[in-house]
């Protein structure tokens, strides 16, 4: 076929609108370079051999079923989990009759790294960000009165793996549910832990070892049970663009595959129960075409190792609306954000789905949020008819041609990564990282700019904003875990445990199944922190290195006068005082979400200040230690886990104690604003919610410097 | 802010107060005319407090592993009891004159214990400059009574003789590549070093390891010795596995022992002054130059030589006969 007969006409018409500009002065270049036109037609599908397939068959890219929602609507799971198992339970019982068809176990920050509540690197996170579990015990109260043979459960858990799907699996036992009845999924992707989020314990090739170790011992014991949940949710909250986040996620999932072939399996034994998990951000017609994409790709990729059983090259997958596009200001709008992005992800075909509460950019969701945003799905499911066709955009020329580009972007970027010797090598030389914080620091640029547009951010800015209603937990609860550990460790039989321990070890050293020998801990009460140990005795505890790019944001910013009155302040600050401002960012606590730290580290030096980074996981007596060390004019907090209330006081006390007092205070990240007042008379001089440029927050900081060093002399 | 008086900071150090300490350092680093007096007070005032201390200097291509090794390295000397402090240069961006200083998150343990001192600097602009300013935290870490001071340099080149002339043991750290083990490294680097490690000899990469061992040796044989009794020995480490970091400390101690013994180490931290002395000179002689009205006068005549008025070695007569005639 060749150019459309009348696209000359269309042409000329296009250039009266114009008023004489050329049709391609109305390309759009997407973030992931891709270059969208303003119209498609049929010439653009030539060649395309993703076209005109159907559902259900290969490539699948069109649905991995053939009927889709036709005959079953997606799966309305809500990720959730705060406070105790108890607090938590009521809340899964709740929605479970309020509508929610399946259950997502959020878990809090010390769990994730294998850490009790008792443990003195944990004092800020537990509960917080999710539900608190040290032992079996807690599982069975989080489960309460739920039939695990019925209710599917899907756990967020990559780090302390073992024990947790051990304790999931005993707590079923318990409520008289066999493990081939268990249907649900852990997340268990640990390589991308090492990208972004960084809540892995041990380093990655032990870690590996132990994915492939529940691999093993479900394909042969959990049939039902999806094993990995390859996840590109959270590259995207990192940053990256969809055709990184296409290309990352499915070349992690390549490298299981290889894991598990490695661990002695076949191909056919396992890939049916690797699940998916993308995020879906507010790009729409991208976020679409990327998750037609991704099954298509995924099929050729499980194709090369030649399965015989066709359910091992589908893509399935769950999806959750980006937390990163909600925003602080004006927060309403984001029941807005949450549906075109929930619209998105069902036109792309998913199979279950996470809608965000619209205030999940400062805190917890209440049940008023809750319920919005299960009932954002249960309208698009129920009242919208959108259910009735299979992938209603196939054929769409503009959806099919995207499809089609980020396939062949991707494709190369997943090229490049077999050449350096598949995902687990190209995350040690850092090339994933490097790209997915480019990308980022390079949107933040656009939103700094107004490039990007966001409503209520910058653009469309509301004066008095009505503070919201805000969950918070409550610090007693660790007091309560603390106790409950102290009352099971004086009821079991200990010797045992400590011989079902030593096991575990002996394990982790010769060889045999990790996941068999930690279910016989659990069993006895072995906890959380102890089974973590018993592995980490011979695996270790991974640090990861942090590198940080530079001159992405300002190059993407470009030359502006913002940014160049801002260097000149920086300038000046430098000649009155002999040296650059000097500022360490820090993470204190479990939490490991590191996407915002690295764009303002990045960003500042960028803006000529010296910046020191701090390792990750720091107790507020470690950050004193450095920033009194560094000799630093300030000290930037990030806090996304609701630890703030809690580490940032600590750090100012430390910071007086080693006699630091003039060394400034500023805090970023998810703090609910009812929480500023309390943060500043605790003695910290500059807050940053979600949604602050950067620009904004380097003005604040330089007036702090200014007025504390350069007017007194 | 008000600043505390020399007194002050001379007996923080001394009583290696760790805030002190590093407000010292501060001082150093400053640009301002006022604190480099101060800092000048300080350091003749500590200055018998110092010299006990082992220097160590670390180099090596970047991913060579030079932070992991200094933590593991690090944390080894303080379980055998010593304190150790850390100086590292970062490089500042000569476009912004940011920097990032991430030293630290390699060094996670060190960091954070007690007996430790990590000082990350940002390199600022000239090369000069961080080499005054390592040299004199160096000594001012002395003072405050660390029983070792590494300094650690970035990349290769010129920063590598100037930290070589400030430290008693020189250790350049390499990895296996894929067998052109010299190329990236520069003869000269080799030639300033008191040992060279080969470092991340763990798991699938020792074989490749001992092999790169084994080729440095042999480059080794074709370089002049640095002493008279020391040949400068080729090693394997890990960082990881912490295999080969005993014998490392030996050899630093027995390169002391040896070097103490024949009078060698004593000549060598004279012959250090002495050519720092001769540094700041030219230094000072070439900054002072290029603020002096006799600037001027170069400036025109380098363009007289490029059009070809007037030949080099003439130019350079008129400059320096300028400069004769002035007297001190």
């Amino acid at each position: 076929m060749s150019q459309h007969s009348q696209k000359k006409k269309w042409q000329e018409l296009a250039a009266k609108e114009l008023k004489g500009k050329h049709t391609d002065s109305l390309n759009w270049e997407t973030p992931e370079g891709i270059l969208v036109k303003p119209i498609y037609t049929a010439e653009d599908l030539e060649g395309l051999d993703s076209v005109n397939t159907l559902s259900g068959i290969a490539p699948y890219m069109r649905g991995p079923t053939a009927t889709m929602y036709a005959n079953r609507p997606w799966t309305i799971r809500q990720y959730a989990g705060f406070a105790t198992a108890k607090e938590s339970n009521d809340f899964y019982r709740k929605n479970l009759a309020a509508g929610q068809t399946g259950l997502s176990v959020a878990f809090d920050l010390a769990t994730h790294r294998g850490y009790d509540s008792d443990h003195p690197r944990v004092a800020g996170d537990v509960g917080k960000a999710g539900v608190a579990i040290d032992s079996v015990e807690d599982m069975k109260i989080l489960f309460n009165q739920i039939p695990l043979d019925k209710v599917s459960v899907s756990m967020t858990m990559n780090g302390a793996v073992l024990p947790v799907l051990a304790g999931y699996i005993v707590a079923a036992e318990e409520q008289g549910v066999q493990q081939n009845q268990l249907a649900g999924t852990i997340q268990n992707d640990i390589l991308k832990e090492y990208l972004t989020r960084n809540t892995y314990i041990y380093p990655p090739r032990s870690s590996m070892r132990i994915v492939s170790d529940i691999i093993s011992y479900c394909s042969q014991n959990m049939p039902r049970y999806n094993t990995v949940s390859i996840s590109g949710y959270h590259i995207m909250e990192a940053g990256a663009d969809s055709v990184l986040q296409t290309a990352f996620t499915l070349a992690d999932g390549k490298e299981y595959i290889r894991a598990a072939i490695d661990g002695g399996l076949k191909i056919d034994d396992f890939a049916p129960r690797l699940s998916f998990f993308f995020g879906v951000g507010m790009n729409f017609f991208m976020e679409i075409a990327m998750l037609r994409a991704a099954r298509f790709l995924w099929h050729k990729i499980v194709s090369e190792f030649n399965p015989t059983n066709l359910r091992s090259a589908v893509l399935r997958t769950h999806v959750q609306t980006s937390g990163w596009s909600l925003t602080q200001q004006d927060p309403y709008n984001n029941i807005i954000r949450t549906t075109l992005e929930a619209l998105a992800a069902v036109l792309g075909g998913t199979q279950s789905l996470h809608t965000n509460s619209f205030d999940e950019a400062v805190s917890l969701p209440t049940p008023l949020s809750a319920r919005t945003a299960r009932n954002t799905q249960i309208i698009i499911q129920e009242e919208s008819q959108i259910c009735h066709v299979v992938d209603p955009l196939g054929g769409s020329y503009y959806i099919e041609s995207l499809t089609a580009s980020i396939i062949r972007e991707a494709q190369k970027i997943m090229d490049e990564i077999e050449q350096l010797g598949g995902m687990a090598r190209a995350i040690e030389t850092g090339m994933p990282k490097m790209r997915i914080e480019e990308s980022a620091a390079r949107r933040q640029a656009r939103i700094d700019q107004g490039k990007d547009t966001i409503v209520g951010v910058n653009k469309y800015r509301v004066k008095d904003e009505v503070p919201m209603d805000v969950l918070e937990v409550p610090s007693s609860v660790r007091d309560e875990q603390i106790n409950r550990i102290k009352q099971i460790k004086a009821r079991r039989d200990n010797p045992a445990v400590q011989k079902a321990l030593e096991k575990i070890t002996n394990v982790a050293q010769k060889g045999g199944n990790l996941l068999a020998a930690s279910i016989d801990a659990v069993r006895l009460r072995a906890t959380v922190g102890e089974v973590s140990d018993a592995v980490e005795k011979v695996f270790g505890r991974y640090v990861a290195t942090t590198r940080v790019i530079s001159g992405a944001y300002a190059s993407e910013y470009g030359d502006s006068e913002i940014i160049a009155a801002l260097r000149k302040r920086v300038k000046l600050f430098f000649e009155k005082t002999g040296r650059r401002p000097r500022m360490l960012v820090t993470k204190m606590g479990q939490d490991g979400h590191d996407r915002g730290i690295k764009v303002v580290a990045t960003a500042y030096a960028d803006l000529g200040f010296d910046v020191d980074i701090s390792p990750m996981f720091q107790t507020p007596e470690e950050a004193a230690k450095m920033a009194i060390e560094n000799d630093v004019h300030l000290v930037g907090v990030s806090s996304l886990a609701a630890g703030h209330k809690t580490l940032v006081p600590q750090l100012i006390e430390n910071l007086k104690k080693m006699g630091g007092e003039e060394i400034i205070v500023v805090v970023g990240g998810v703090i609910p604003p009812v929480d500023y007042d309390f943060l500043y008379s605790k003695g910290v001089q500059g807050i940053f919610g979600p949604g602050t440029a950067i620009t904004e927050s380097a003005d604040k900081v330089l007036q702090l410097l200014e007025e504390k060093f350069l007017k007194v002399k | 802010m008000e600043k505390p008086d020399a007194q002050s900071y001379i007996q923080g150090v001394l009583n290696r107060d760790r805030r002190m300490l590093a407000k010292t350092i501060t001082l150093i680093e400053s640009t301002l005319p006022a604190d480099q007096k101060v800092a000048q007070q300080i350091l003749d005032a500590l200055l018998p407090q110092t010299g006990k201390a082992l220097r160590l200097g670390i180099t090596g291509l970047p991913g060579a592993g030079k932070s992991t090794f200094i933590e593991s390295f690090g944390m080894m000397l303080i379980r055998k009891g010593y304190s150790v402090a850390v100086l590292a240069v970062d490089p500042s961006s000569p476009k912004t004159g940011g920097s990032i200083l991430a030293d630290k998150t390699r060094m996670e343990k060190l960091a954070v214990n007690e007996r430790a001192f990590i000082r990350p600097s940002p390199s600022g602009k000239t090369l000069g400059g961080v080499a005054r300013k390592t040299r004199e935290t160096l000594l001012v870490c002395e003072a405050a009574g660390f029983d070792v001071v590494m300094v650690e340099t970035v990349g290769v080149g010129q920063s590598e003789v100037s930290v070589a002339s400030m430290v008693d043991f020189f250790l350049v750290l390499m990895i296996a590549g894929g067998g052109d083990e010299l190329q990236g490294i520069k003869k000269g680097v080799l030639e300033l070093a008191d040992a060279i490690a080969v470092n991340k000899a763990d798991g699938d990469n020792i074989e490749r390891a001992k092999l790169a061992q084994h080729q440095y040796e042999i480059a080794f044989h074709l370089l002049s010795p640095p002493y008279r009794n020391w040949t400068p020995p080729v090693v394997t480490c890990s960082s990881i596995t912490m295999a080969g970091l005993e014998n490392i400390h030996k050899i630093i101690l027995d390169h002391r022992d040896k070097l103490t013994e024949s009078g060698e180490l004593q000549v060598k931290r004279q012959e250090q002054d002495r050519d720092w002395l001769l540094f700041m000179v030219r230094e000072g002689v070439q900054e002072w130059f290029y603020e002096s009205p006799a600037a001027q006068l170069l400036a025109e005549l380098l363009q007289e030589v490029e059009k070809g008025t007037i030949t080099p070695t003439t130019a350079a007569a008129r400059i320096l006969g300028c400069l004769k005639g002035l007297r001190f």
